[in-house]
């Protein structure tokens, strides 16, 4: 199977533009950007994709252990834009994916043009003198909710969803969407994702990197964003005036709006 | 749409709240209330829930509320006075009075659900136990059948340990003939995490108690520390040997192990019987092919006889070679057609027959038409081929013959070789002239006589074969005929054929 088939790989915008390819978070897949992306398709080439073990990917190519890591999934995106060879990419990452970016980025910087991350967290897990925003006891409980008491998690992965009666079309395509989310591999993203500490990874990016972050975000708060801010060399933060940890679907203009004043202000390299 | 009156809101059977937009509580009922033990006002759903469902109504309920406005009969978690509430949480979106974006939430207890859910997920577990159990083991069987011999049977067995049943590192120990456990197999070892070496000892089963104590039953899988364990191959009172694993990530399935360990000690008794097929096989082969020559210094022969990778089955090729009188050297390559007993039966009475028909006035084209009478008569070695040769020992004349066999190679002394294609005609049996043809060999000149395994691939046209063979020869000065055959078919891959090699150099007594 190709690579673009095991990612679920969508093209759309223009084509011969620069491309622009947004990485969906820990949760969903790339239907969490269907707010942002359109607005980027009159000027970019657009590429969504799905991790493996999300939405439309190929579960199959789920190996536990390439996927133990983050690094297993920055090896992803990169053999996916070797496989498009579309040239320098704005790298619109969310979530655990901001991290995935700059993993990527600090291997193949040639790939990359310019980053954004929204709501990055480097690290989950308080440490001496850092706040992650949760307890390492509260990480274990998450996991050991997650590993051994499978309610109060994963009961809730595969959770009847109805459709919306105005836009029927979304709630099949979530339905089908989250019905193919393994509980198995959910569990072990998220294991992946939250005990992950890539804070010495943020020295080795070069390319530029805008942070959007929100004003209250309880997976990754705003000290984290500044956090981010702080220890990566020519980046820039933006806090929207949003809640939450997905601005891109609750604040889709604000972050639409943020990502055109960043790449209007900050040059192609 | 309003809030509605007091008192529903407040003795609704459920709890109920409300939310602005970005999830933060504007209202709750009095039986939230209760559960949390708080008043929520002013606190965002999710700082009520449990780590797990905090994470998740960022991660997956809001979103989806933002994409289709409504969720319903989720399970998660609320934070109470007195530990967790399960509830089943239903939630749908609406435009307040002032156009802006609320959230309608009901909890619902799902306690006596959660509880059933439990169960049924605890019974799926042991059901998704039961199916990886099984899966495990039937690759192991699989994998154990199609070992060949003992080490192969040894091979598969670690091999199947790092694949299927969850080992960082394997090794088998066998019993010796004296009982003490050797290593036999050990895992590639690429995928063992550091530290998690198995100790290099075979960790047999601990000593039995003296006599007189209560005989313990061994045990076929063997716990030790930092989860390695050791598996009995066979009874555990007498097993054929051991499986040592240590751990990948998780402990092992006592009850596969024990399984694998029957398995395995069924599969290395019949690789041991094979084992000793295979050795009848050769023993008798190689008494087949023994050649008694008497010292001369006038030629010197040497042979190398190679079985096939299917080492039970022998084959029918063979080689020879005797004193016709006292100044003429014979030799011979021949092949029969077919393998196992039948064609090595054959083989030894063609080689027999040869023997019986040469003699002083014969020559190679009669020897091979009296062999066409022997193979009619007898039917043994119907379209065998044979190379046959007569040496002059004063002379260094060869009058030599082929019957649908490949030509015979002559080496000089300057390096430069020939095949002898003259003097061929078709495979035994077909009953018709026979030609013969004369070479004259130079002092120290060398005759290569073969049969088509050492030069037949399927991978390669024979032309290319013999080229190889012809390049490779010019080093039979300095080595072995042994290495030579080693350096032609270390490159021949696992399925190739029997081979016979059979060289011989003369040098002529100083007149």
């Amino acid at each position: 199977m190709s690579v673009l088939a095991r990612n679920n790989v969508v093209l759309s915008g223009a084509p011969g533009a620069p491309a622009m390819v947004f990485a969906h978070g820990f949760g969903c897949d790339q239907s969490m950007w269907r707010f942002v992306a359109p607005a980027f398709e009159a000027t970019h080439r657009v590429v969504l994709f799905d991790h493996v073990g999300a939405g439309g990917s190929d579960l199959g190519a789920y190996d536990p252990q390439r996927y133990g890591s983050l690094d297993g999934y920055a090896d992803d995106v990169v053999e996916v834009l070797d496989a498009l060879g579309l040239g320098p990419a704005v790298f619109v990452g969310h979530s655990v994916s901001a991290m995935i970016g700059v993993l990527a980025a600090a291997r193949r910087p040639e790939l990359f043009d310019r980053l954004v991350l929204v709501g990055p967290s480097p690290r989950y897990v308080d440490d001496d003198g850092y706040r992650g925003g949760f307890s390492a006891a509260e990480i274990d409980e998450l996991l050991e909710t997650m590993d051994d008491n499978y309610l109060g998690w994963s009961a809730f992965i595969a959770p009847v969803i109805m459709g919306n009666a105005d836009r029927p079309e979304l709630g099949e395509e979530l339905t089908n969407s989250f019905c193919r989310t393994d509980p198995a591999i959910a569990r072990r993203f998220a294991r992946t994702t939250f005990l992950a500490d890539n804070r010495a990874d943020l020295a080795g990016v070069t390319t530029p990197a805008l942070v959007l972050q929100c004003r209250e975000d309880v997976i990754a708060p705003p000290e984290v964003g500044r956090y981010v801010h702080e220890h990566l060399a020519g980046s820039e933060l933006v806090l929207l005036d949003a809640v939450g940890h997905c601005p891109n679907l609750s604040a889709p203009d604000q972050v639409v709006e943020a990502v055109t004043a960043y790449l209007a202000r900050v040059p192609s390299r | 749409m309003s809030r509605p009156a007091d008192d529903a809101w407040d003795v609704a059977p459920v709890a109920l709240l409300r939310l602005d937009g970005d999830g933060t509580i504007l209202d709750a009922n009095r039986v939230l209330v209760e559960w949390v033990g708080r008043d929520p006002q002013g606190l965002r759903l999710s700082d009520l829930l449990s780590v797990g469902g905090r994470i998740y109504w960022e991660t997956h309920l809001s979103p989806l509320l933002h994409m289709q406005g409504r969720v319903d009969e989720v399970a998660v978690e609320l934070r109470g006075p007195d530990g967790r509430v399960p509830v089943l949480l239903s939630a749908a979106v609406h435009a307040a009075a002032d156009g802006t974006r609320c959230v309608d939430v009901a909890l619902s207890r799902a306690t006596e659900r959660s509880r059933y859910e439990r169960e049924l997920l605890a019974a799926r577990a042991a059901a998704d136990r039961s199916a990886d159990q099984l899966r495990a083991l039937q690759a192991a069987t699989a994998s154990l059948s199609r070992g060949v011999g003992t080490d192969g049977v040894a091979r598969a067995l670690v091999e199947t340990a790092v694949t299927h049943l969850g080992a960082a590192v394997a090794t088998v120990w066998l019993a010796a003939e004296d009982g003490t456990l050797v290593r036999r197999a050990t895992s590639s070892g690429d995928r063992a995490p550091e530290g998690t070496d198995v100790p290099d000892e075979p960790w047999a089963p601990a000593p039995r108690r003296a006599d007189d104590a209560p005989r313990v039953p061994a045990q076929p899988v063997e716990e030790h520390l930092a989860g390695v364990v050791v598996v009995a191959l066979g009874a555990p009172d007498a097993p054929a040997g051991t499986l040592v694993l240590s751990p990948r990530d998780e402990p092992f399935d006592v009850g596969v192990l024990t399984a694998v360990g029957q398995q395995a000690g069924l599969a290395l008794e019949r690789a041991r019987m094979f084992d000793q097929k295979a050795s009848v096989a050769h023993e008798l082969q190689h008494a087949l092919l023994t050649t008694h020559l008497p010292p001369d210094d006038r030629f010197s022969v040497t042979t190398e006889y190679r079985p096939g990778v299917q080492a039970l089955e022998v084959g029918g090729d063979w080689y020879d070679a005797f004193l016709v009188d006292d100044d003429v050297l014979a030799v011979a390559v021949g092949d029969v057609v077919g393998r196992g007993l039948h064609a090595a039966t054959a083989m030894g009475q063609l080689r027999s027959a040869v023997r019986a028909v040469a003699g002083p006035d014969v020559g190679p084209a009669a020897l091979l038409s009296r062999l066409d009478r022997f193979v009619t008569q007898t039917g043994a070695g119907f379209m065998a081929t044979l190379a046959y040769a007569e040496v002059d020992l004063v002379t260094g004349h060869v009058r030599y013959a082929c019957a649908g066999h490949l030509p015979p190679l002559r080496f000089r002394g300057d390096g430069t070789h020939e095949f002898l294609w003259e003097g061929r005609s078709t495979p035994l049996g077909l009953g018709v002239d026979r030609e013969e043809a004369v070479a004259v060999l130079d002092p120290h000149d060398v005759l290569v006589l073969y049969t088509d395994g050492l030069v037949e691939r399927r991978d390669r046209p024979l032309p290319d074969g013999l080229h190889a063979l012809a390049t490779a020869g010019r080093a039979l000065g300095d080595g072995s005929v042994s290495d030579l055959v080693t350096g032609l078919l270390v490159r021949a891959g696992d399925v190739r054929d029997d081979v016979c090699v059979l060289v011989a150099s003369w040098t002529p007594r100083s007149s």
